[in-house]
């Protein structure tokens, strides 16, 4: 008895809970109904990166640093000129395609009320986004090294960091600092990218007193990299600039060590500066040098920022990564100072404002103020090098935190 | 020079061993059973992820998981042989090419799916050593590989020539409806020439893995010479198969230094196209095994 007289209040409550759930939901969704359509306290800002498909690890890493900047910012407090508004991040998969990125930009920009975006990794996604961006009037930062970003009508396209063009320029310098009359051999993969950056560097080379004594296209994807160490060999070079995706790199790497011959790598930018690289080759990495954009060891900030990542994901925070946390503060004190959501100020606030202090202003020279052309007046890429698991700033010398190693 | 032409001369020779293995394999596959494995690329790659985890999880070095890869792969070869390719057999050309060729797609994306397309390394204590004679080098993880190729060949030869099922497997090769009729259980035949491909394909992956990154396409940078080296050195002629492999080694690396480091394949191509102008039938037409 005791207990179906207990079943039946079980019940009772029960529907009284239902009732009342149902009646508080009601509540609630016009509530939210309510604050949407007035949008007083959070700020949507999108992100664009290619979490599936073949740069999906890159992306993940990138959509992680997102995730950091957007709860250091909101931790701090929010937006205070907005009430203490907090950012909110809608986050989008460009998979990698070039052809989702147009929709998913096209999609991400019609179906959210937001303030601004950033994205993509790759160039020729960024491309792509940003001429949606564009046309949409939607404020679009991006750590993308190519110059086409900032050629033409684009307005609302920003880039806080080194123009590819300024890589090969770093690069050679840091040849000079190796010795003093480097005698480079340029081995680059026969690709648009391998072609692009090869030539860059050969019509640079004679004006920084660097000379090219080998400039060779090689097919990428090879399955023994010891014919062209050979050349390399044979051409008496001291220095190698290898252009080249992942597993050619390692290969190259590998072979170079076998041939037993004494150069000094430069493997430029990219794949090359990724904590993964160090995990393929191992200790080969050690004494290799690079080109980057953003290095994690450049200012008290930037060491802030990477101990907070590495917490939280393991690996040390890699160059595109630590860019996405100064532009998210970048945007974060453009809606500061525009004291709106509305993109079409906060784009405003963007050509306005300068950074030289904090977060947003992690970039090599602690520096950025955007031009005409949404180039960064100030920007210049860092010289880093492998030392022991590590990737150190070596160049230019008042951003170095360790000297270079010549081997 | 002569130090350049030498070092060419061993490099080429050293990856040689490697696409022998491969060839090696496709033309036993096509001259037993007549069918052309477009996915003994992918049995490569196989067998570099089984010595891979071997040598990550287990701790077993890449060399030592060869007596792990290799009688894997020959069951796997065994079992695709009596439960695929037996019921595409009586089917004419396409169905085969569809079935092999699918399993080379499906192989490639199931890889995707598990293992991601992240390069996986593993360091051993001889993969980046080398012996320096004079001024030349061999590396010694290239030169393990190649001695274990050529062993493995000689092996190979051996059982086509001295036994039984060998004789039966040249005997089902050369006339299948005859060697039926002398009791040759083809089925039984046919199951053993797959395994033993698929073996030796994972034999090469498993000598590989010392020096060469697993991906889940790997097997594609490997594939497209095994398959000039099979034509080349005649279809199903296993010594054809291994000398044109070498032949195509050097030619490559040949190519490479002295004529440029994107033109290395134009070199093998040019040799492979004037060899079918002279000899349409590969090296060895006209005297198949």
């Amino acid at each position: 008895m005791g207990l179906s007289k207990n079943n039946t209040d079980k019940l009772k409550v029960g529907r009284r809970q239902v009732l009342s759930t149902t009646a508080a939901a009601g509540v609630i969704s016009l509530f939210n109904i309510k604050h949407a359509a007035f949008a007083a306290d959070v700020v949507n800002i999108g992100a664009l990166y290619p979490t599936t498909g073949s740069l999906a690890q890159t992306g993940q890493g990138c959509v992680n640093a997102t995730k950091l900047a957007i709860q250091m910012i909101n931790d701090a407090g929010g937006i205070k000129s907005l009430g203490g508004a907090k950012l909110n991040l809608i986050l989008s998969d460009n998979q990698s395609d070039t052809t989702v990125t147009r929709t998913e930009t096209d999609r991400l920009i019609s179906n959210n009320k937001l303030s601004a975006i950033h994205g993509c990794y790759a160039s020729a996604l960024t491309l792509i986004a940003s001429e949606v961006a564009e046309r949409a009037r939607m404020p679009l930062l991006t750590g993308s090294s190519s110059d086409q970003l900032n050629a033409g009508t684009r307005h609302y396209t920003f880039t806080p960091f080194a123009r590819a063009s300024q890589f090969a320029e770093a690069q050679l310098k840091m040849a000079r600092l190796v010795s003093d009359k480097p005698k480079v051999a340029v081995v680059f993969e026969n690709t648009a990218f391998g072609t692009a950056t090869s030539n860059g560097l050969r019509e640079k080379a004679p004006g920084l007193g660097v000379e090219i004594v080998l400039f060779e296209p090689y097919s990428a994807g090879f399955a023994d990299a010891s014919p062209l160490i050979n050349k390399i060999k044979a051409s008496g070079a001291d220095m190698v600039f290898p252009v080249s995706y992942l597993n050619d790199l390692i290969l190259i790497i590998r072979s170079i060590k076998q041939a037993g011959l004494k150069v000094v790598i430069n493997g430029g930018s990219g794949g090359f500066v990724l904590p993964d690289f160090q995990k393929s080759v191992g200790d080969l990495a050690e004494g290799l040098l690079g080109v980057a954009h953003w290095n994690h060891d450049m200012s008290p900030a930037t060491l802030e920022v990477n101990a907070a990542y590495k917490k939280q994901y393991g690996d040390f925070i890699f160059e595109y990564s630590g860019g996405i946390v100064a532009q998210t503060f970048m945007i974060a004190a453009a809606l500061e100072k525009a004291g709106s959501a509305d993109p079409k100020k906060v784009h405003e606030a963007l050509t306005q404002l300068e950074f030289t202090e904090g977060y947003a202003a992690m970039c090599p020279g602690g520096r950025v103020k955007f031009g005409p052309d949404g180039k960064n007046l100030y920007a210049y890429p860092v010289g880093v090098q492998w030392q022991k698991g590590d990737l150190v700033s070596v160049f230019p010398e008042k951003d170095a935190h360790a000297s270079l190693i010549k081997s | 020079m002569l130090v350049t032409v030498a070092q060419a001369l061993i490099n080429g020779l050293l990856i040689g061993g490697i696409y022998a293995l491969v060839s090696i394999g496709v033309t036993l596959i096509f001259g037993v059973v007549k069918v052309v494995n477009f996915a003994q690329g992918e049995i490569v790659m196989a067998g570099m992820y089984t010595s891979y985890f071997c040598a990550t999880l287990l701790g077993i070095d890449p060399l030592v998981s060869l007596l792990i890869s290799m009688p894997a792969l020959f069951i796997v070869g065994v079992c695709l042989q009596h439960f695929l390719i037996r019921r595409v057999l009586k089917l004419g050309d396409m169905p085969q090419i569809f079935l092999t060729f699918a399993l080379s797609l499906l192989l490639t994306n199931v890889a995707l799916l598990l293992f991601k397309a992240d390069y996986r390394t593993i360091q051993t204590s001889y993969s980046d050593t080398a012996i320096h004679i004079g001024p030349v080098y061999i590396a010694v993880a290239k030169l393990i590989a190649f001695g274990v190729a050529m062993l493995l060949s000689a092996l190979l030869w051996v059982f086509l020539r001295t036994t039984d099922l060998g004789k039966a497997m040249r005997a089902s090769a050369q006339n299948p409806e005859v060697s039926m009729l002398m009791g040759i259980n083809p089925d039984l035949v046919f199951a053993v020439a797959v395994g033993l491909a698929l073996a030796l394909a994972g034999a090469a992956g498993s000598l590989l893995m010392p020096f060469y990154p697993a991906y889940p396409m790997v097997g594609q940078v490997f594939i497209l010479m095994a398959f000039v080296a099979v034509v080349l050195g005649t279809l199903g002629n296993v010594t054809g198969a291994l000398i044109a492999s070498l032949m195509m080694g050097v030619a490559e690396s040949l190519g490479i230094q002295f004529v440029g480091a994107d033109s290395g394949l134009i070199v093998v191509f040019v040799m492979f196209l004037v060899t079918l102008i002279i000899r349409p039938n590969g090296l060895f037409g006209g005297k198949r095994r």
